[in-house]
């Protein structure tokens, strides 16, 4: 048996067999696209795609970044600010010396600094998540509006175009994403969030060096969300401080509608996705059925409610018989 | 080979939570190619030792020495890189990981920066034929039975190809079968130069395993020798300090009277359509390898897990209990097998967990009735030997008294049934003792007391009858002069005459 | 010294003396915090906070959390007016109606989580959400405001010269105090907070407690809603948004803790106070509301340090 085919063998193994535990998911998504395709088929143009892709995007990037730390046994309320503060910084320090690969930068810094430092406050201050990711949101929103205390600041249009416009370029950087994401997820500390959050204590017997897991967990996760936010800024073409609000429902929303569960160590980062994906073709399909935006929140408390519910009410009727 | 320098030792440990002294000033050497059996009751300080050891827990005061020189800031990362692996009862697993993703956590083989699944495989491979397990390694262990995930725990310590190895009761929930892979594994290491600590309250297994023994009492060490010469009696005066040809009472006449309970076609959980009946003054014994249906019969007459019978009598009502609420108020009362995380609540005060059931009845007007509960709290406390201050959190007790607790919270309630799940597993003999005579006195009293149990003698000395579960299913009733452990065991693996494999 | 030590180990001890200590540096150092109605104003505006945060401890005590209590305040406000009958001269029938509704949300959400075994802290997200569309289909987005009298007797009376809004806060706090240390209840809701497994085999019923302790949550909700329709004359979408977080707060600040099992409500009552101090300080200094927001935030976050490494001990 070579190297090679026993590591494929092993690997390959496991990622199918969580990709059968999820099958349900996969189908109920897939019959979601069909539906949607039937109904709208400008979806199967590349234009059309693009659009779909880009609502997609920067709730696919949230629901990572929340799932991430649902993972680890924590979650983030500071998801909406923190999309907020990447979009201003976006836009306030592309027009400046920097320029567009400097903003990225400062996004992406301000992301993993302000996750980092939420992460080593959990970890080591040992506050719940709940509470420092709330008060954090005061803080995290405080810095959006000082640095841009109204709508405004500037993106080049040719970011927006190429992010925003009709090309794929967002489901490319998703796949981007999800490529790093699997690679991290075949390293010790990737594992390890796992690990740490459905068994802290075996963890941490382990050797698993779990404050500071939870530390890169919301490091990476402040990454995801702050880069949401300059894609964001990039759709709008402006920076505003509050345009993040709705991301931090959205993000719990999604992610529970793909199985990730609250205790921590349950549920796959594959099933996040699938709820964003799930979450972002509802939201499109109600929009276009003509309802009204606030409609879309009443869908979606019964949706959350109706996709823990189920699940465990079929496992309730199933031990019955 | 017995080596002559210790690998792994404590010199004058001392350890103390919540102002209890726990150790004081013990004493332990490890010695490759040596098994070391480590005795003592519950409370006597095994579990803080092993933590001690492992890099999970500071001494206070005192050293621990590996090869020969102190450790400063031992953690369990760095107990892991002198080559010292602990296998604990509360496993360290992660419930939707595989087998091969488990035993590998935190000792990954890696290549640039990723985890290596080639060499992984093979260095899992390796250990899980070592130790028999032949499920697939890419199934997640939530899938596994209970001894099954302990036999990954045993496989994890071993991929880390440890010099001492410190196994803490490792077979409390394994089959026969399984146990005995385990006693060659470590008859095997032993051969190899590894030094070996063996916890277990098996005194059989120490004997055959092991050739040294320290033994824990109080928190100090009252003996550390060889085994050489001392037989099973001798090992329980050593632990005890006395005979204990008296651990059992004596079974007095029987007289058992009215049906209590009588279900058929009863299912619940793995329990399938069995048909079983118990009368008041019995004490009805349940037996079987672990995991076959005992707890889930337990909690299926409580009520407490979803049940169905073609027909049920309970305490008089034609019918299960519908939920927990409904088995109280008939008198059936339940004290689970895990006592830290079912059958009290730990962080709050011994007064609390005694009074917790019988807050309805004692309420006057709707409002607690606080002089009647202190009078009752303190009267628990008397019967059952409780010392101490009772407003202490119940975790500061130790596993004996904490399952006094367990137990005695319900007498309030006068429960004409009284369901126990290994009601001594990791208590101290003395504490053992106490529990079987009350059990006898209930009895005596006319109530009924079913009892599963893992431990084959408890069940041939208490039971008048003794039921057999395997795979859910009724294998053998046996009563009376019939009742022996080999009945028992070779109802429970199948076996049909003496000496038979199934 | 050993009083100050034992003082520490007593965490709504503890808060009160905080608050004590920051009225009186705030008296002495500002013109005009101490005058009496400017306290009385504070204390008016906690007691909003108070109430919300009674139906909070609680359920934070049997270990959930309960999210839709700001979309409960602001349903309660708008809903009031539109429902109070005019046959009704006093306006208690819309404040009964009113309650009745608060108090049925509740109950939704503890059978949720008790019935379809939803988790507390989802069923009460997508509670809010769902309430947070509906309103605005139902009322759509323009303030009521309210005529009922007993509505503004209560937000704006003043017997004896104490706001009634905080009379109603002190009679809620006695009963949720006999609630959580002289009933039976109380003892059961921190025993489910601590290990519910553990309780529910003891005999403590999980659904009924669930139910009623949210119930309950919704029905303070409620209460908390109609004071704020009385103090502010009208009610409007978002009315209630504030009081989510800060209701969560004032429990955490008072030494409870937020996982469950562990605390009392004599905290929660000067975590209000200080919630409402904090907040008026902040004005005082005139900043930006970015700048406001930061400090909000990090006071918040300091004061957490301190109470929770305290009850941590």
């Amino acid at each position: 048996m070579s190297a090679v085919s026993s590591a494929g063998r092993l690997y390959g193994a496991i990622q199918g067999r969580r990709n059968r535990g999820l099958g349900g998911l996969y189908l109920v998504v897939a019959a979601f696209l069909v539906l949607y395709a039937v109904l709208f088929p400008g979806i199967l143009s590349v234009g059309g795609f693009s659009k779909f892709t880009q609502n997609w995007f920067p709730l696919a990037l949230v629901t990572m970044a929340q799932a991430l730390l649902m993972l680890n046994g924590g979650i983030t309320l500071a998801i909406g600010p923190l999309v907020s503060l990447g979009a201003v910084i976006a836009a306030t320090t592309m027009e400046g010396v920097l320029g567009v690969p400097g903003g990225i930068l400062a996004v992406a810094l301000a992301g993993l600094a302000i996750g980092a430092v939420t992460g080593a406050i959990v970890a080591h201050l040992r506050l719940p998540a709940i509470i420092v990711t709330l008060a954090g949101s005061f803080i995290i929103t405080g810095v959006a509006l000082i640095l841009l205390p109204r709508p405004g600041g500037f993106i080049p249009d040719w970011l927006s175009t190429t992010l925003a416009g009709h090309t794929p370029v967002a489901f490319l950087l998703l796949v981007l994403i999800l490529v790093f994401w699997k690679a991290f997820l075949a390293t010790p500390l990737g594992i390890g969030i796992y690990a740490a959050g459905d068994n802290p204590i075996g963890a941490f017997r382990s050797g698993v060096p779990v404050e500071r897991v939870k530390i890169v967990a919301f490091a990476l996760s402040g990454l995801l969300t702050a880069l949401a936010g300059l894609f964001v800024a990039a759709q709008t073409g402006s920076g505003d401080p509050v345009i993040g609000a709705p991301f931090t429902l959205n993000s719990i929303a999604a992610a529970v509608l793909g199985g990730v569960g609250f205790l921590g160590g349950k549920g796959t980062m594959r099933g996040a996705i699938c709820g964003s994906l799930l979450l972002s073709v509802m939201i499109n399909v109600m929009f276009f059925l003509g309802f009204p935006p606030v409609a879309q929140y009443v869908a979606q408390g019964l949706i959350i409610v109706g996709a823990v519910a189920v699940p465990e009410l079929l496992k309730q009727w199933k031990a019955r018989r | 080979m017995t080596g002559t320098s210790p690998l792994l030792q404590a010199r004058q440990v001392f350890k103390g939570f919540f102002g209890n002294p726990v150790l004081k000033g013990v004493d332990i050497a490890l010695h490759p190619g040596r098994v070391h059996a480590l005795l003592g009751e519950n409370g006597a300080g095994k579990s803080t030792l092993i933590n001690l050891l492992s890099g999970a827990l500071q001494p206070d005061s005192g050293a621990i020495l590996v090869d020969g020189r102190p450790v400063g800031r031992f953690s369990p990362a760095a107990a892991r890189a002198a080559g010292i692996a602990v296998v604990q009862q509360e496993l360290s697993l992660t419930a939707d990981l595989s087998i091969a993703e488990n035993i590998g956590l935190g000792a990954y083989p890696r290549r640039f920066g990723l985890i290596d699944y080639g060499a992984l495989h093979r260095g899992v491979r390796e250990v899980c034929d070592m130790v028999g397990l032949t499920e697939p390694l890419d199934m997640p262990v939530a899938d596994l039975a209970l001894g099954r995930r302990q036999m990954v725990e045993i496989a994890k310590a071993l991929f880390r190809k440890p010099r001492v190895l410190i196994l803490d009761e490792p077979t409390s929930s394994l089959s026969a079968h399984e146990a005995g892979i385990l006693a060659r594994l470590i008859e095997t290491l032993r051969d190899r130069g590894v030094a070996l600590l063996y916890i277990s309250h098996r005194l059989n297994e120490v004997q055959a395993l092991c050739s040294h023994v320290t033994v824990l009492k109080d928190g100090g060490v009252t003996a550390d020798q060889s085994l050489a010469g001392i037989d099973g009696e001798g090992l329980v005066r050593l632990m005890v300090g006395r005979e204990t040809g008296d651990l059992f009472p004596a079974r007095p006449a029987p007289g058992p009277g009215a049906t209590r309970i009588v279900v058929e076609n009863f299912s619940a959980g793995l329990v399938r359509d069995i048909a079983f009946s118990a009368r008041s003054g019995e004490i009805v014994g349940i037996g079987g390898l672990v995991g076959q249906g005992q707890e889930d019969l337990l909690l299926g007459l409580y009520g407490a897990i979803p049940a169905k019978a073609s027909r049920a009598e309970v305490c008089g009502a034609p019918r299960l209990p519908g939920h927990v609420g409904d088995a109280n108020a008939a008198g059936i009362v339940y004290v689970p097998a895990d006592r830290k995380h079912e059958g009290l609540v730990l962080p709050h005060s011994i007064a609390s967990n005694l009074i917790l059931p019988s807050l309805g009845r004692l309420a006057r007007g709707g409002f607690r009735n606080r002089a009647g509960e202190s009078g009752l709290i303190a009267d628990l406390a008397r019967r059952l030997a409780i010392k101490g201050d009772v407003a202490r959190p119940v975790q500061a007790l130790s596993g004996g008294n904490q399952q006094k607790v367990a137990l005695a919270k319900w007498l309030p309630l006068d429960p004409s049934v009284l369901l126990l799940n290994d009601p001594t597993r990791g208590v101290d003999i003395e504490t053992k003792r106490e529990i079987y005579l009350m059990l006898r006195a209930f009895a005596a009293e006319g109530r009924l007391v079913i009892l599963a149990s893992s431990d084959t003698p408890e069940l041939v000395h208490l039971s008048d009858r003794v039921v057999v579960l395997r795979e859910g299913r009724v294998a053998a009733t046996l009563e009376g002069a019939a009742i022996s452990e080999e009945a028992i065991v070779g109802a429970a693996m199948g076996v049909r005459k003496q000496g038979e494999a199934a | 010294m050993n009083a100050v030590k034992s003082m520490f180990r007593n965490p709504p001890l503890l808060t009160f003396v905080l608050v004590a200590l920051v009225w009186l540096v705030a008296s002495l150092t500002l013109r005009g915090f101490g005058a009496y109605g400017h306290l009385r104003y504070l204390l008016e505006l906690a007691a909003v906070i108070g109430i919300v945060a009674a139906g909070q401890t609680l359920v934070i005590l049997m270990g959930g959390i309960d999210l839709s209590v700001g979309a409960v305040i602001t349903v309660t406000a708008i809903l009031l007016p539109l429902i109070s009958p005019a046959a009704d001269p006093t306006g208690l029938t819309g404040i009964v109606l009113a309650l009745a509704i608060a108090t049925g949300i509740g109950l939704l959400n503890g059978a949720g989580a008790a019935y379809l075994r939803v988790p507390p802290i989802i069923m009460t997200l997508a509670m809010a959400t769902f309430l947070q569309g509906l309103l605005v289909i139902v009322a759509g987005g323009s303030a009521v405001t309210v005529s009922n009298p007993a509505v503004i007797l209560l937000g704006q009376a003043r017997p004896l010269g104490i706001p009634a809004g905080v009379i109603l806060w002190i009679v809620v706090s006695v009963v949720v105090l006999l609630v959580i240390h002289r009933m039976p209840i109380g003892a059961r809701l921190l025993a489910l907070g601590a290990n519910p497994l553990a309780a529910r085999l003891s005999g403590v019923s999980v659904t009924r407690n669930t139910l009623i302790l949210y119930a309950l949550s919704g029905f303070f909700a409620g209460l908390a809603g109609i004071l704020v329709l009385g103090m502010n004359r009208q009610g409007y979408v978002g009315i209630g948004d504030p009081y989510l977080l800060t209701s969560i707060a004032a429990v955490v600040l008072g030494g409870t803790s937020i996982l469950g099992g562990r605390g009392t409500y004599a905290g929660t009552i000067p975590g209000a106070i200080l919630l409402v101090t904090t907040t008026a300080l902040i004005t005082v200094v005139n900043a930006s509301p970015g700048w406001r927001s930061i400090m909000f935030g990090t006071l918040i976050l300091a004061l957490l340090l301190i109470s929770s490494r305290e009850a941590r001990r």
